[in-house]
């Protein structure tokens, strides 16, 4: 089996926010709905403080709950698949918001009106690429939620080309917030691999998952550094 | 879900490797196109073994850059005579036929009258194209005016390496190093080599290095330090001092170092001077023959502390003379002064000594080299100071005293004595030549330009002699005004004079412009790219071109090269740019014209010896390793160790020699505005107390609050990250900046979150919403310096926040003319 996972090492952190950067230059962002946010928090009281960084973005649970609701009220626009990345449809997606509301970590993003980033309709040729052209990840529509997709769009080339064991190795099929850190502070492979780089760190580093009591298995894992997160 | 395989496969994609110009860390990226529009630009992989690992947010979204579509498109035409930030310029289209028409009439005129009224100024336009095309341009029409940025950046720092050691740069040899002292050098957010620095400071921490920061506002670099040391505003020299001092009381110094690689044993008279033989060599005193004597031989032994009878005259060794002044300090008023707990300051002293070792060695690769694992940075930290030469000198010196100079670990420095002439006393000319002043009796030892300094001679010119008065200015990608000091009274200065400006958007100094020219961003034009060397590594680089979204049709290179062909001055702009570059085996031929690919081409195959052109197409680099002995024992191993050779400036005796050339000029030209008291303590050939005491410092009283600037991850100074509409997106208060204030000062002020307020300095005062943090000192403000654009030209959502710089008081250090950013106090009110 193949179980694509992510670690964010926090005490590698820098708090730059390439990798927010990255995700909005990849996944065509539009105003208002980020896919990958940087949480930054002080700790402690002057002169004994320090700072935390951290950035959240999807965590593709395997219990996601985002899936069950949407399943419940039959809308079924959320799916996990067998490579366990969890994936909006918005020709599904009705906007409802249950996905955000039931979300232990605030991921979905509810894109309420797809706006250019310029203002007054000043387009960049990227925000001119047709949405025939695009990746349906990146078919941005008005009220649809939104969220982290793993760059699925990369991910999928490398499985449509057998060249599933480059994921996390090649920079055309990993992530692009993966490739961009300065400092190493996040990986991406598969955990059923115990030989991948994820796996290695995730061990060594004793990561952990965020919000554990909620049951939902997320994907991304943690090296904590101090304080909750 | 759908997979849209099927959508992707229609799209050609193609790679091309470059060197991102955003900053000067100029990071090797790869970019993806898509249909030839900019999808995505990563890292390149293949240079991690070299310089940057990842790239930053600036770097990652460069393509919005380009793509701004509030770019300047077409040259425009200044049609309102009257200038002014609160002026509309009147623009209009002009063709590039008539702007280059125009600006050569100008210059030419210009030219037949005195060519050094004409300046150039520019900023990152040095990394755009090099600034050796420009120097080239400006040597074959016959101005000295080229005036590039280094003073709003850490100037002071290179000219106290100058005059130390022979020239300037340096880093720390973080993958043997065991701890860090930092002095505010931001390099998780700014910094010149923050992309090395970041990911091989995080790894040496991992490995168990230790990272202390000293600075007033918690930066990043600090959040991830082992200790933050919240030092009081421009009080560092005290805690160096302070440092210096407990060091050398304990004895944890490396006399070794002191006497074979430094000047410390020199003997020095009650003036200050060094004792000397009639050949003019310095003496020291020979604990054999104890005689005094020139260190001309290994049979020598230097005394390196005592003082000392000869001829009947007492003289004392220059490191006696630094323990005397340091013994009128004491470690209360250190560590009141400075903020900072005088147990503190000794167990980081301790701590210091400690990890040096001072007496070890290590082998490396069969070579027995020095080992002193401790090595102290700073970038603007130290430097954006009116004392900033003596700050960074009060750095070197007691990394002189624990011997960690160029050692394994400690303080690598870069060309070693490449210019012995900067270790001599500065001629200090009057009247000055350059309109900067550099090098002149005003600032002496200013030998990377004095940014700040141009508007104000252009105001005032007879004030500094000057023997002619600027006309004309062309401005290549710099927002100067904008970007120093005192920054409204640096705008007055564009209304005296005829201003092109060549940029990528309409910054505020566009806005000041008679005619300005679009120019290439750096992700649509060629260039042999700047490039950072590290410790172990060195590389040559090219950037090249991947798009040109508004089919223009001519980049800076361009630009000068057809100003130089209508000027008549093409072959000399060519013969010029031979020598400024260094071309021997592959010059530029006169009697033709070269684009900038063939440029490129020509520099390429000279600096990687041949290497093919298409290698750098395909790769867009050439690393090299260096090896232990290029690392090693090439610096002041080779140039400074030992008997007969020349000895590092532990005391900076030249800068006395360069007082007394002032002295002389004063008098022979009977100079009225120089106050030669203020030279004297700036040209103090050791750091001393009064260093801490900037201009402002000394007149407090009714200004509460230390004010310090700082940089920010996501924005250049120069305005064109401002429309960046993915760096604006970055958090909820990207796009803005706020005055950062300590939360226990802000609940006294009775001020909430965001609530609006006032700083007021002497200079003036600007309004702008207070952050609330416990990051910084309960004394000290914060507000980031590149924010508040003021400029039309661009859409409101890029004009918020505030513009610091416009309120800072200008002391610029009259050693190196550095301009002061981090020592204005400020009054603070809620609005």
């Amino acid at each position: 089996m193949t179980k694509f996972v992510r670690l964010i090492d926090m005490d590698r952190c820098m708090g730059c926010q390439a990798c927010v950067a990255a995700c909005y230059q990849e996944n065509h962002y539009t105003p208002g709905s980020p896919w990958n946010e940087m949480i930054e928090y002080e700790i402690g009281t002057y002169p004994h403080v320090g700072k935390v960084f951290g950035t959240m973005g999807c965590m593709h649970c395997e219990d996601a709950p985002c899936q069950t609701v949407c399943d419940a009220i039959d809308v079924h626009a959320i799916s996990k698949n067998e490579y366990g990345v969890v994936l909006v449809d918005y020709d599904k997606c009705i906007g409802c918001g249950y996905c955000d509301t039931v979300c232990p970590y605030n991921v979905p993003q509810l894109n309420k009106e797809v706006t250019s980033l310029y203002g007054e309709d000043k387009l960049s040729p990227l925000e001119t690429i047709p949405q025939e052209q695009r990746h349906p990840t990146h078919h941005k529509k008005n009220n649809v939620m939104e969220k982290c997709t793993f760059c699925w769009h990369k991910l999928e080339q490398a499985i449509n080309s057998n060249q599933i064991d480059k994921i996390g190795v090649d920079p055309q099929f990993t992530p692009s917030c993966d490739l961009v850190c300065p400092v190493e502070a996040r990986f991406f492979g598969d955990l059923d691999d115990p030989d991948s780089e994820v796996s290695r760190q995730i061990g060594t580093k004793k990561a952990t998952q965020l919000k554990k009591e909620y049951g939902t298995k997320p994907q991304v894992y943690y090296k904590l550094s101090g304080g909750d997160f | 879900v759908k997979t849209g395989a099927s959508a992707a496969n229609e799209s050609v994609i193609r790679y091309v490797k470059s060197t991102c110009a955003h900053c000067v860390n100029f990071c090797g990226i790869n970019i993806k196109l898509e249909n030839n529009i900019i999808r995505s630009i990563y890292p390149d992989e293949a240079r991690a073994e070299f310089y940057n690992h990842g790239i930053c947010p600036k770097g990652v979204s460069g393509s919005f850059n380009t793509y701004n579509p509030y770019r300047i498109k077409t040259p425009l035409k200044r049609t309102n005579p009257k200038k002014g930030l609160d002026q509309d310029p009147g623009w209009v289209e002009i063709s590039w036929d008539e702007a280059f028409d125009t600006i050569t009439k100008k210059l030419q005129r210009i030219r037949e009258d005195d060519p050094r009224k004409f300046v150039w100024q520019h900023g990152h336009g040095k990394y755009l194209i090099g600034d050796k095309f420009p120097k080239a341009f400006t040597a074959a029409f016959g101005t000295p005016n080229l005036v590039h940025r280094t003073t709003s950046c850490e100037a002071a720092r290179h000219v106290a390496d100058e005059i130390t050691w022979g020239y300037h740069g340096f880093l720390p040899d973080i993958n043997e190093c065991n701890y860090l002292l930092n002095f505010g050098a931001n390099y998780f957010e700014g910094e010149q080599f923050a992309r090395w620095l970041d990911h091989t400071v995080t790894d040496a921490k991992e490995r168990g290095m230790k990272v202390v920061v000293v600075e007033p506002r918690l930066s990043n670099s600090a959040a991830k330090a082992n200790e933050w040391i919240p030092v009081r505003p421009g009080k560092d020299i005290l805690l160096l001092l302070g440092m210096a001092r407990i060091l050398i009381q304990e004895n944890w110094i490396d006399r070794e170092f002191l006497t074979q690689y430094t000047n410390a044993p020199n003997l020095v008279d009650t003036n200050g001077e060094f004792l000397r033989d009639k050949d003019g060599q310095a003496l020291v005193w020979d604990q054999v023959t104890q005689q005094a004597v020139a260190f001309s031989s290994g049979r020598i032994k230097p005394e390196l502390a005592g003082r000392f009878t000869h001829n009947q005259k007492e003289y004392s060794t220059a490191f006696q003379v630094f323990a005397d002044s340091l013994n009128t300090l004491n470690d209360k008023d250190i560590a009141e002064e400075a903020g900072v707990p005088a147990a503190t300051i000794r167990r980081l002293t301790e701590e210091l000594a400690k990890q040096a070792q001072i007496g070890a060695t290590v082998v490396r690769n069969g070579q027995t080299l020095r080992y002193r694992p401790v090595a102290i940075h700073t970038f603007r930290g130290l430097a954006a100071k009116q004392y900033g030469v003596q700050n960074w000198r009060a750095g070197l010196i007691v990394q002189m005293l624990l011997g960690s100079i160029d050692a394994v670990g400690g303080l690598n420095l870069h060309s070693v004595h490449k210019k012995p002439g900067y270790m001599e006393p500065a001629e200090a000319e009057y009247p000055p030549t350059r309109v900067d002043l550099q090098e002149s009796i005003f600032f002496p030892h200013a030998t990377h330009n004095v940014a700040q300094q141009v508007a104000k001679t252009i105001l005032e010119p007879k004030k500094y002699g000057l023997p002619y008065t600027p006309e004309m200015q062309i401005f290549y990608a710099t927002n100067r005004p904008f970007s120093t000091t005192d920054s409204k009274e640096q705008f007055k200065s564009l209304e005296k004079t005829y201003n092109v400006v060549i940029d990528i958007v309409m910054s505020e100094t566009a806005e000041m412009a008679d005619i300005v020219l679009p120019d290439l961003t750096y992700l649509e034009s060629w260039h042999l790219s700047p490039t950072r060397y590290t410790p172990a590594t060195k590389h040559t680089a090219i950037r090249q071109p991947v798009t040109n979204v508004f089919n223009l049709p001519h980049d800076g290179f361009s630009i000068i090269w057809e100003l130089a062909s209508r000027l008549g001055l093409r072959d000399q702009y060519i013969e010029q740019i031979n020598k400024k570059w260094g071309l021997k085996k592959n010059p530029l031929k006169t009697g033709r014209d070269y684009s900038a690919k063939e440029v490129v081409e020509n520099l390429w195959l000279e600096k990687t010896k041949g290497k093919e052109f298409s290698y750098a197409v395909e790769h867009g680099f050439s690393g090299k390793h260096l090896s232990e002995n290029d690392t090693y024992l090439k610096g002041v191993e080779a140039k400074f160790k030992g008997a007969g050779k020349p000895k590092m400036q532990f005391y900076a005796e030249s800068m006395l020699g360069t007082l007394f050339n002032i002295k002389e000029t004063v008098k022979q030209h009977d100079i009225k505005n120089i106050d030669l008291d203020d030279y004297q303590v700036s040209l103090s050939p050791l750091p001393l107390r009064v260093h801490s005491m900037p201009v402002p410092h000394r007149n407090k009283d009714k200004y509460p609050f230390y004010i310090i600037t700082y940089k920010r991850m996501n924005r250049t100074q120069s305005g064109n990250t401002a429309m960046n509409p993915l760096l604006n997106a970055l958090g909820p208060e990207a796009d803005e900046n706020f005055v950062l204030i300590n939360e226990q000062t802000a609940i006294e002020l009775k001020l909430k979150e965001k609530d609006k307020v006032q700083i007021e300095t002497r200079v003036g005062s600007v309004e702008g919403r207070v952050k609330l943090t416990q990051c910084i000192r309960p004394d000290t403000l914060a507000v980031s310096y590149h924010y508040g654009q003021q400029s039309l030209g661009m859409p409101d959502y890029a004009r918020k926040g505030i513009w610091i710089n416009s309120i800072l008081e200008s002391h610029s250090d009259l050693v190196s003319g550095m301009d002061s950013f981090n020592d204005s106090v400020c009054r603070l009110k809620k609005v």
